[in-house]
């Protein structure tokens, strides 16, 4: 299977000894990767986490201070009930989007340049539909009755949920995406897993017998990736010795492991590609199945979708960019990989722009008066500022990427890519407030601003998505190592 | 058991081991074999700890006298409510009132049915007055010099006081507002007969008294005409805000739309539809003046000039002579000659009237009034008014003693002169030096704080009262509560001044209706004129709360002739021409002084429900500015919030806020009257208590009676030279709209095309008499409304309704947007107050709202009133998007809201197109215990977190299900209504079953004015408004329309 995969990516153009740099060997691989799970967190890593952990607790004392006032500490009204909340609830779930797409559409189409990227695509997955998990919890009214989201056996009465509400179907759709692409990250995990576990296992033989190299029991089929010297063994060590031994399965290396992994690595892509599609159509279904003039838009599934990606894209490349730079392992995540990314921004790039166009269109061909209102309110009415920084942010700016200089330039590749995360945040904005602000009745038209609280909150879903980032760089290999010794070329 | 030497430990500390000082670990026994520890001893200590936790835990919070009645009271059934007829406190225009009793407090005020003057209607200052009587700031008992003090005490010393001046014969004055009940007026005349130097002085805070000099001049009686709107064709009024504050605006309103009704209106005929005419002359845009056919913005100076010119032209059609040589020339001409058409076209059927506090205006208005012939039918003169009787000579005579020192004791009932007048600090400073100053105030008040006594006087829902609004027309007032403080009704402080003992309200109102009432009765219930005994009479009246009785007789004594007219023929010499306008110097501004609708004269300043109502026009809560033409706003550069500072020649200047309001003259300032009361500072702390929370401190609005200009002939609230100067702060007013068209842009040019929204909609008369598409047969047979769509629907027919669909039909003609619905909603169903910050977060809770719509230009806008509410809508948008199913269709078609499933996610709130949804954003506080008595307790007070909106009075549809179930009858049509509709002096709200076709609501939708907000999204509304109608634009009188 696995070299027909190799095949694939040949026939496809993409020659897969140039995808990481360095000639490395399997055992270089591992040695690069797990460089930052064996050495001391470096204090550039010490300040990031520091500074995300200031973050989240500063969107804890937010939440906190929220759950025992009331919603009354957002800046909502009776008739703007959406704005941060479900602006930040959309923009993490897009953010995810790209971490599905990577692992899942991209292997199923052997885009073999992924195996650099997706293992922290996934796990920024992962982490960002935390994060999105966490507002339409918090923004509820009474949070400590959300489990009556759940359609359970109750003793009240016949009470059931409202399976027409897209309220739920958005619940099943983040829970179900969840659920998969946790799966999905973890069975990609298992054989780096397993090798991390047999390196500590090797490393603690090592020292117990105060002996050589005769310590390796054979069960992984690469025994050249122990590099011991970097090992103390303590208590600790023993106990995430034991931590990766339940992790990892008991997986052996042997020839019917890896089968079975790959059957289900290739099963879990194709039940999670679907999702690259639903979650966010399902999302875009809040707005587009109400009536909300700017909301009620049959564009927005795969609008929605496009821009998720999009979003997720410039996300990847944001982390990506640093990390390779911070963890060393410039080989492995290279300028064709960031060339790659940059031609997918630059196609979801166009769709969006297109959907902006075309929901103007639409208005105007419509006749609708309100319709067309709320579009004139969101190109030239008070928040028509949001809407041009979402417009310059998100089309303009990545037109840049036509350029192959601007592709190569990593620093440039990083700014644009944080604008994009900027404009994609205001894209939801816009749609969310712009349209409540405006709305049939012109009497009820309200405005909206932010209080501290709804921007701590903010800061903190960044400072829960970074510690959580963080978090995984130290303890889990940022790389899927298994994958890249396959596209090494040498396993041929 | 006593034997038992065993003994149980209470706490680480016990006698057992008081010389042990380390508590925590002091063995419970010390070898003592009496006292050791076995495992059953610990068990059973443990057992007997437990048990006696529970059994402490069980005890409730201190019981107070919440005990069963041990003798039923006859007729009260707990859970079910007792209603009252009394008549309304809260302004001098005495409405008939139902008060609803619950378990002995009421807890809702309606309008009484059976009142000639306010039918069943009542409005928002009234309704809100409930709240007043749950007041923790009103006084508990007497006070002497600011110290608690007992009624004997307090009685004795004024007493004694009194005895000395009766020797002395020093002078007693008595100060109170205008007084309606004929009992307290004739103790006050038995109370100051035993005086040599004794007077009674009776002001109005806001006063009318230029109408009754008027009338004095040319009637030769001093009095004020009973106003029959109802009779009037043409209404021509100068500055008067007659549906608002002016005199008695629920009477007023109640007539005034029984002229403007369409469909179903007592003058629904055959024929083609007619309306009364209304011309509105005034210089700010007053709830009248958006309700107005025609509207002149004039300064106020002007108003006498354009009177005159009217009045020459009456004249003229009416040839009689009018002398009005060298009358300027006004650019208003064609106008006042269209108005002079239809005024002399109406003849007897024309009103002009005027709120203004110059006599020679008013002198001009009964002068055309007579010209047309007015008099008699919508003038009645014969029957008067007493709701205004204040006479400002008497109370500048009395000013003036005060000033010299020479007032030995003032009673002030009542009046809250410090706070009214424009001297307050000189006033005050006299007042100081007054030896006995009593007050009967109900709260601690700007002049009650100087008083040497303060004899708190019930709140009116706690005490017995009457009433003759209008001659003829006596209402008693009964307590509905015992008091609440150890207070005392004026009378009977009075009488107790009189002859030292304080008798019982009810034996004096008693005795006065036996002795001065009962004779008025004969001939009144029985036509052969027998009178029926006393007691059946007060009963009937006590139990209908309303009698009409004859007029009083007001014949001087000197003329006793049985049928001579009580007004002597009309003088027409003291009417005189005003010939040229009165402008203010260039660069000032004319100021323009008016009664807030809610606050009144400032009365109602401790009312929260009145702070949060929004104002009819401006849409404004919780603070008083000044109104500006959106031209003199430019020109001052200021915007809304701005303060300026307002200066006037010998008056202290005042800072206030800034309001840019379309529609009012351009050298005009308004300033609301009613603010700034002490005490108020106390809504500082109303709304929740958050850290961003923007908490205004001091007091509510500014005080403006500084400005009130006194003159030899009264008070004047308008007219005076005012220069205004920024000041350079700003102050954020909470308004609860901030678009005020329905004019949207709606092209990606948005130069070309503002294209209203169709959700208010008018038709004109000719067009509604005419047989065109629009009208006629065909729109009359559309699909009955309970059907659903009107058109063909993707929707299923999914909500059978078996057996009622409620709805409800809003004639958007009717509606004046008194706001009177607004309050009566607030109090039945337990709204929250939020406060300012939080109407400023535009998180007000009202249930229902009045939406208030422009249109035209900025100078002359014409203005529509729609009351918003839920819709209760077939297909509700709502019902779809709530996750947990908290908001049902009921198969009544009730748009039901469940509070105790509702999770918060406001998803129905942001997809309801009528925005009605209101959210509780924090625990809106309760803990004002005495004011939360006032809950309905058939409405559940909501909690944080869930969402709220108009249930349309489910509470009362079920009281009236159950109650016809039980009789085994169907519901009968009418018999449901919800509080706004019951209050609504309009008549504008019809309430019913809209599946019966014969319903009156099923009738008003099949009605070719009849559309519904929104129809065509396919929501299938249970509220159907009936459109405004338009006079026809005649060539005369050209339309405003923009």
């Amino acid at each position: 299977m696995r070299d027909a995969v190799a095949d694939a990516a040949i026939a496809g153009g993409l020659p897969v000894a140039s995808l990481i740099a360095g000639n490395k060997s399997p055992a270089d691989v591992t040695r690069d990767v797990c460089r930052a799970l064996d050495a001391k967190p470096s204090g550039l890593w010490w300040l990031g986490l520091g500074l995300s952990g200031s973050a989240l607790l500063l969107g804890v004392v937010a939440v906190s201070y929220q759950m025992a006032t009331g919603i009354g500490t957002w800046g909502l009204n009776s008739t703007v009930g959406w704005a941060f909340d479900i602006t930040n609830f959309v923009f993490w779930i897009g953010i995810g989007h790209a971490g599905t797409l990577i692992s899942a559409i991209l292997f199923l189409l052997r885009q073999r340049w992924r195996t650099s990227v997706n293992r922290a695509a996934e796990a920024m997955t992962l982490f960002a539909v935390m994060c999105a998990g966490l507002f339409p919890l918090i923004h509820m009214g009474r949070p400590w009755l959300a489990f009556w989201m759940l359609p359970y056996p109750n003793t009240r009465g016949s009470l059931w949920i409202n399976f027409r509400s897209p309220l739920i179907w958005d619940f099943f759709a983040i829970s179900t995406y969840f659920t998969i692409s946790a799966v999905f990250w973890y069975i990609g995990l298992l054989p780096d897993l397993a090798t991390i576990r047999d390196r500590m296992r090797a490393s603690h033989e090592t020292d117990r017998n105060a002996r050589g190299t005769d310590a390796h029991d054979n069960t992984t089929y690469d025994n050249t990736a122990y590099d011991n010297t970097a090992y103390v063994v303590s208590g600790f060590s023993r106990t995430r010795m034991r931590i990766f031994d339940w992790l990892s399965l008991g997986w052996n290396g042997s020839y019917r492991t890896w089968h079975r992994y790959e059957v289900v690595y290739l099963l879990l892509a194709a039940l999670a590609t679907p999702l690259v599609l639903s979650v966010h159509s399902i999302v875009s279904m809040d707005f587009a199945t109400a009536l909300v003039p700017g909301w009620h838009t049959t564009i927005f599934p795969p609008y929605f979708v496009a821009g998720a990606i999009f979003s997720g894209m410039a996300m990847v490349l944001t982390l990506m960019l640093v990390a390779r730079k911070t963890m060393r392992i410039e080989d492995y995540i290279t300028a064709r990989h960031v060339d790659a990314m940059c031609r997918l921004v630059i196609l979801t790039s166009g769709i969006v722009g297109l959907a902006y166009a075309t929901e103007l269109f639409t208005a105007f061909y419509s006749g609708n008066q309100y319709e067309q209102s709320a579009f004139v309110n969101r190109v030239v009415g008070p928040l028509a500022w949001g809407y041009w920084v979402m417009v310059g942010c998100n089309v303009l700016v990545p037109q840049l990427f036509w350029f192959a200089g601007v592709r190569r330039s990593f620093l440039m590749v990083f700014i644009i890519s944080l604008f994009i995360n900027v404009g994609m945040w205001f894209e939801r904005f816009i749609i969310i407030v712009s349209s409540l602000e405006r709305g049939f009745l012109p009497s009820s038209w309200a405005s909206y601003s932010p209080t501290s609280i709804e921007i701590a909150t903010l800061i903190g879903s960044f400072g829960l998505f970074f510690t959580c980032f963080l978090l995984f760089c130290r303890f889990v290999p940022v790389i899927a190592m298994a994958e890249i010794k396959a596209v090494l070329g040498k396993a041929r | 058991m006593s034997e038992n030497p065993k003994r149980y430990w209470m706490s680480p500390v016990s006698d057992v081991e008081r010389d042990s000082r380390d508590g925590a670990t002091v063995p419970i026994a010390n070898g003592d074999p009496d006292f050791v520890t076995t495992r059953r001893s610990f068990l059973k200590a443990a057992g007997f700890t437990f048990a006696g936790a529970v059994a402490a835990s069980c005890s409730r919070a201190p019981a107070t006298s919440a005990i069963p009645y041990a003798q039923q009271p006859e007729g009260v059934v707990p859970g079910r409510p007792l209603l009252y007829a009394s008549t309304c406190g809260a302004c001098e225009a005495r409405c008939g009132l139902l008060v609803t009793t619950r378990d002995g407090r009421p807890i809702k005020i309606e309008g009484n049915p059976d009142h000639p003057l306010s039918g069943g209607a009542t409005c928002a200052v009234g309704q809100a007055s409930l709240l007043g009587l749950y007041d923790s700031l009103r006084l508990k008992g007497p006070l002497r010099r600011g110290q608690q003090s007992t009624w004997p005490d307090v009685d004795m010393e004024i007493a004694a006081t009194l005895e000395r001046l009766r020797q002395e014969g020093g002078a007693v004055r008595l100060l109170s507002p205008t007084i309606t009940s004929p009992t307290t007026a004739a103790l006050i005349a038995d109370f100051l007969g035993g005086f040599k130097n004794a007077q009674h002085i009776t002001y109005d805070p806001i006063s009318a008294s230029a109408v009754l000099e008027a009338h004095a001049l040319t009637h030769g009686r001093r009095l004020l005409p009973q106003f029959r709107f109802d009779q009037a064709d043409v209404i021509v009024s100068f500055d008067a805000d007659f549906l608002g504050t002016w005199i008695s605006p629920v009477q007023f309103t109640r007539g005034y739309t029984s002229r403007r009704r369409i469909d179903g209106g007592a003058r629904q005929a055959q024929g083609a539809p007619t309306m009364s005419y209304h011309v509105q002359i005034e210089s700010r845009l007053s709830l009248t003046g958006s309700n107005a056919d025609r509207r002149l913005r004039v300064a106020p100076g002007e108003l006498g000039h354009l009177a005159t010119h009217l009045a020459v032209r009456v004249a003229e059609r009416a040839g009689i002579p009018f002398a009005a040589d060298g009358l300027a020339a006004s650019s208003m001409e064609p106008a006042i000659e269209a108005i002079a058409d239809r005024l002399w076209t109406a003849r007897a059927r024309g009103l002009v009237i005027s709120s203004s506090q110059d006599v020679s205006v008013q002198l001009l208005c009964n002068f055309m009034n007579r010209t047309i012939g007015a008099y008699g039918t919508t003038l009645d003169v014969e029957r008067p008014s007493y709701q205004r009787l204040g006479d400002d000579r008497d109370l500048a005579g009395l000013r003036a003693e005060l000033s010299r020192g020479e007032v030995a004791a003032l009673f002030v009932a009542g009046v809250n002169p410090v706070y009214d007048l424009p001297d307050a600090t000189a006033l005050a400073g006299d007042l100081r030096r007054v030896p006995l100053l009593v007050s009967t105030a109900e709260r601690p008040d700007e002049t009650a704080s100087l008083a040497t006594f303060v004899c708190p006087a019930h709140h009116y829902l706690e005490s017995w009262d009457d009433t003759e609004a209008v001659s003829g027309v006596v209402s008693l007032t009964q307590p509905v509560i015992a008091p609440l403080g150890d207070t005392r009704a004026l009378i009977e402080s009075l009488s107790a001044w009189t002859t030292g003992t304080a008798q019982p309200a009810l034996d004096l109102i008693r005795g006065h209706w036996e002795r001065a009432i009962h004779p008025r009765s004969a001939g009144t219930s029985d036509p052969a004129g027998v009178a029926e005994p006393f007691q059946t009479f007060w009963d009937r009246t006590l139990e209908r709360g309303v009698a009409d009785i004859a007029p009083r007789d007001e014949r001087p004594a000197s003329a006793p002739s049985s049928r001579a007219p009580a007004v002597r023929p009309f003088d027409q010499s003291a009417v005189l021409a005003i010939l040229r306008p009165d402008a203010p110097p260039s660069g000032s501004f004319a100021l323009v002084l008016y009664p807030n609708i809610g606050m009144l004269d400032g009365r109602h300043g401790h009312n929260a429900w009145l702070h949060e109502l929004p104002d009819p026009v401006t849409k404004v809560t919780w603070d008083n500015y000044a109104s500006f033409s959106p031209t003199a706003a430019r020109q001052l550069g200021v915007e809304d919030g701005d303060v300026v500072r307002i200066g006037a020649d010998g008056a202290q200047p005042i800072e206030l806020p800034a309001f840019v309001q379309p529609g009012q003259h351009d050298a005009t300032v308004a300033i609301a009257l009613g603010y700034g009361r002490a005490g108020t500072d106390r809504f500082a702390s109303v709304g929740p208590p958050w850290f961003e929370a923007r908490r205004q401190t001091g007091l509510v609005g500014v005080n403006a009676a500084a400005l009130v200009t006194t003159t030899e002939a009264g008070r004047r609230y308008s007219g005076r030279t005012v220069t205004v100067a920024t000041v350079g702060r700003t102050r954020q007013l909470a308004s609860t709209q901030i678009h005020h068209s329905l004019a949207v842009q709606t092209t990606f040019a948005p130069s070309i095309s503002q294209e209203p929204r169709p959700i208010v909609q008018e038709v004109t008369l000719g067009e509604l008499s005419g047989t065109s598409a629009t009208g006629g047969a065909a729109a009359t047979s559309a699909a009955p409304p309970e059907s659903g769509l009107r058109e063909e629907s993707l929707w299923p027919a999914d909500h059978p309704y078996p057996e009622h669909r409620w709805g409800m039909a809003v004639d958007l003609n009717a509606c004046t947007g008194c706001s009177a619905c607004v309050i009566a909603c607030q109090a039945e169903n337990n709204i929250p107050v939020v406060g300012q910050d939080e109407v400023r977060r535009k998180r007000e809770m009202h249930w229902i709202r009045i939406d208030r719509y422009y249109s035209g230009t900025d100078a002359e806008p014409e203005v529509v009133h729609q009351p918003m509410l839920c819709q209760h809508c077939g297909h509700a948008p709502c019902e779809t998007v709530c996750p947990v199913l908290a908001t049902t269709h009921s198969d009544e078609g009730l748009n039901q809201q469940v509070y105790n499933r509702c999770v918060g996610t406001r998803y129905c709130a942001n997809n309801c197109p009528y925005k009605v949804r209101r959210f509780n954003w924090f625990d809106y506080p309760h803990e004002d215990r005495l004011q939360n008595l006032v809950f309905n307790p058939n409405v559940t007070v909501r909690s944080r977190g869930v969402m709220e909106k108009c249930t349309f009075c489910v509470q009362r549809i079920e009281e009236v299900k159950i109650e016809a179930r039980r009789l085994g009858q169907p519901v009968a049509d009418g018999a449901v209504k919800t509080a706004c509709q019951q209050v609504c002096p309009a008549e504008a709200i019809v309430f019913g079953d809209l599946r019966d076709p014969n319903s009156r609501v099923a009738t008003l939708a099949r009605s070719r004015r009849a559309f519904r907000v929104l129809e065509d999204l396919g929501t299938d509304p249970g509220v159907h408004y009936l459109k405004i109608v338009r006079h026809d634009p005649a060539a005369a009188d050209e339309r405003r329309r923009g």
